[in-house]
């Protein structure tokens, strides 16, 4: 009873606050209501009986990726993007398609999981909160050991990208 | 979700405590007649230039997406240190060592060419 | 939070007070940081308002709640008066959720006419499993508090401190998680309270199959990992923008960092949020490095539990004859000597080792802050992205051969 309340509490939080980002006019705005949408995702995985997932989210969306947003945000002269993004034909339409596309990634993915994994039967099993994150870490590095390592790359690839682009002169902000 | 209700209580009382040390802040201040000059921001004097104008280095977005990686690297690697213990146990000491070790060396690579390619540099 | 209204009574009033003891450590180190600044650059500090200055922070508080409430044109007004609630959050949500003492086994009693309990109270605001991450995790969120201050304020100088101090904040983050692993690898643990558990015994390891105990040491992190304590310290300082690290606040270049703008109570706030990171920090050194709320061999539990027997046998009957003839029959029994009282009076004095640890080291965050000078931020980075990362890098490698050699059969 009181974990249903709260979940609903959490959702409707989570909905405001990404409501919110999608309307914001100001672009820090957004960000800052995508971060408090974060933390509350975060609270909804430790309140789902998945501490680990919970912790991580808290550590890279809400403190390491939005930071970064929030910092690049400050970073540029917003004005001018302002202007470019907020109105006009083209950018209504390319929002349009861009809403549209998440939808149908997102829908089919969801139907696409329930086939795929099964839904657990006799309602919501609770998994122990005491030995999850010991269980995720037999799970990652046995059977999933090779994705593990595969993201190990995966990381070091987006880092030399990083610095290369870094490197680029020119550009919209090159003056 | 029963464990939550005391961290979001606590989070819901600081709140409050915060609204309420600004509202105080407020409503004890004096409310002298604000001036175009005491209003500007305090840019040691001289009349604001305002942020619009600011340019910042790109080395400040590279050390946060850098730091992003790392962090998701040195993430991962907690749930690592608290199964090795019960990996050794079982006998798979060198296994679990090793899985790390791959990528541990990847992790090393990615900090040493950073530091080679001068990424890190500040001057 | 509890099954009746007495437990969740206790749990909500304990958590406030954990704040409250958040809050109230500001004005106190503040004093100390002043006379401590003032002994040692052979000054008097302040000694004029009350005993030895020590009601100077009532006239500090009294000042700043008189200050005017100034908003700069063109700043962003939602966001300017949330930054400085939200410096608040993180340092108290982490400071809450560590262990200050042992928890307290309290028996059925009576009271009021009704049977009450058993209960168990932990001595922290909420015990959550996973604590080390949730407590990363955090405190990862003070670098929004940084940047909204700092783009709020519609101040050259302030961007300039917020963009430093979060870059900074992020940069000495990963050699602080890193650091972490070493403990993890040893203890094998999210939880808090099983991490004090641990180390509150002698110092005891197998070494090639050989049991070799050392009866006078206590089983600390520090002895374990000597390089991962002082990574963990020095991240810990940069994390609470503390000289050596206090680059955002660079007086000479920045006027005063990300809160130029702020005054007043607004200004007193981000002070609690630093000194409540600082209360974070030197909580976490403890229950990571060394032994929390126990002091090992030092001062076992059964003495503490003796002693408080015996302190609660001696004086509950003074009390309960003092008490005698003014109060009903129902109120005596608060006075009368019982084991609850006994577990109540053990968990306080282990909460004083907890607090007489974390003010060594508070003492330590003074003492540096007036002993070396300001890093150049090329010299800070440096120094967090070659030098500790490496080293913590090297500490997690070094303890995982180790406990792999250790532990293996």
């Amino acid at each position: 009873m009181m974990s249903a309340i709260f979940f609903y509490i959490l959702a409707t939080l989570i909905l405001v606050f990404a409501y919110k980002t999608i309307t914001a006019n100001n672009p820090i705005h957004c960000a800052l209501y995508l971060a408090i949408t974060m933390i509350n995702l975060a609270f909804l995985f430790f309140g789902l009986n998945a501490p680990f997932i919970g912790g991580v989210q808290l550590v890279v969306y809400a403190g390491a990726v939005m930071v970064l947003f929030v910092m690049v945000l400050m970073l540029f002269d917003l004005k001018s993007e302002i202007r470019a993004f907020s109105r006009g034909l083209f950018s209504g339409l390319l929002k349009i398609a861009s809403a549209g596309l998440i939808f149908g990634i997102l829908s089919n993915a969801i139907f696409k999981t329930g086939d795929l994994l099964g839904l657990a039967s006799g309602g919501p099993g609770m998994p122990d909160p005491a030995g999850t994150s010991r269980d995720l870490a037999i799970m990652l590095f046995t059977k999933y050991l090779f994705a593990f390592e595969a993201l190990g790359l995966l990381l070091l690839l987006v880092a030399v990208g990083a610095v290369a682009v870094s490197r680029i002169k020119g550009g919209t902000h090159a003056n | 979700m029963s464990q939550l209700i005391p961290v979001f209580a606590l989070a819901g009382f600081v709140i409050f405590f915060g609204i309420l040390l600004v509202l105080v802040a407020a409503l004890f201040g004096p409310k002298p007649k604000a001036s175009k000059m005491k209003s500007m921001s305090y840019e040691c004097g001289l009349v604001g230039e305002g942020q619009e104008t600011t340019k910042v280095p790109v080395k400040f977005y590279l050390t946060a997406i850098l730091f992003i990686l790392f962090d998701i690297e040195i993430i991962f690697m907690y749930p690592w240190a608290i199964a090795y213990s019960d990996f050794i146990e079982a006998g798979q000491g060198l296994y679990i060592f090793g899985a790390m070790a791959v990528f541990l060396a990847i992790f090393i690579f990615g900090l040493f060419w950073e530091i080679r390619s001068r990424a890190l540099e500040w001057e | 939070m509890g099954s009746d209204i007495f437990e969740v009574g206790v749990n909500f009033g304990k958590m406030v007070l954990i704040f409250v003891m958040m809050v109230q450590i500001v004005p106190l180190l503040v004093w100390v940081e002043r006379r401590g600044s003032a002994f040692i650059q052979n000054r008097f500090g302040p000694n004029r308002v009350g005993p030895l200055g020590l009601t100077q922070l009532l006239a500090d508080a009294v000042k700043f709640i008189f200050k005017e409430d100034f908003l700069p044109e063109k700043s962003h007004r939602l966001v300017f008066y949330a930054a400085p609630i939200m410096a608040l959050i993180p340092a108290a949500l982490a400071f809450a959720a560590i262990p200050l003492s042992m928890p307290i086994e309290i028996t059925q009693f009576e009271m009021l006419g009704s049977i009450w309990g058993p209960y168990r109270f932990v001595f922290q605001g909420y015990e959550i499993g996973i604590g080390i991450v949730f407590v990363l995790g955090v405190s990862s969120l003070a670098a929004y508090s940084l940047l909204m201050a700092g783009w709020a304020s519609s101040n050259k100088y302030s961007l300039y401190g917020a963009l430093r101090a979060s870059a900074q904040t992020i940069s000495y983050e990963l050699a602080l998680g890193l650091s972490l692993v070493g403990i993890l690898l040893l203890f094998n643990t999210f939880n808090f309270q099983e991490i004090i558990v641990l180390q509150d015994k002698a110092l005891a390891f197998s070494f090639f199959g050989q049991e070799v105990s050392l009866g006078w040491l206590p089983n600390w992190g520090v002895f374990y990992q000597p390089l991962g304590a002082i990574i963990f310290f020095a991240a810990m300082f940069a994390e609470c923008n503390r000289l050596p690290f206090d680059l955002p606040e660079a007086e000479a270049e920045l006027v005063a960092g990300y809160h130029t703008e702020y005054g007043g109570l607004k200004m007193n706030m981000f002070y609690i949020g630093e000194y409540g990171h600082m209360l974070v920090a030197s909580a976490l050194m403890v229950t990571f490095y060394f032994g929390g709320y126990s002091l090992g061999p030092w001062l076992t539990e059964e003495t503490v539990n003796g002693l408080s027997q015996w302190i609660v046998e001696s004086i509950s009957p003074t009390i309960v004859y003092l008490m005698d003839i003014p109060f009903p029959e129902s109120f005596a029994a608060i006075f009368e000597a019982s084991q609850n009282k006994v577990n109540i009076l053990t968990a306080f004095v282990f909460h004083g080792v907890f607090l007489g640890k974390v003010l060594i080291f508070l003492w330590l965050f003074v003492h540096v802050r007036w002993t070396l000078p300001r890093f150049r931020y090329d010299q800070l980075m440096d120094l967090g992205w070659k030098t500790m990362l490496p080293w913590a890098l090297a500490n997690t490698i070094l303890t995982a051969i180790v406990v792999l050699v250790m532990r293996m059969n």
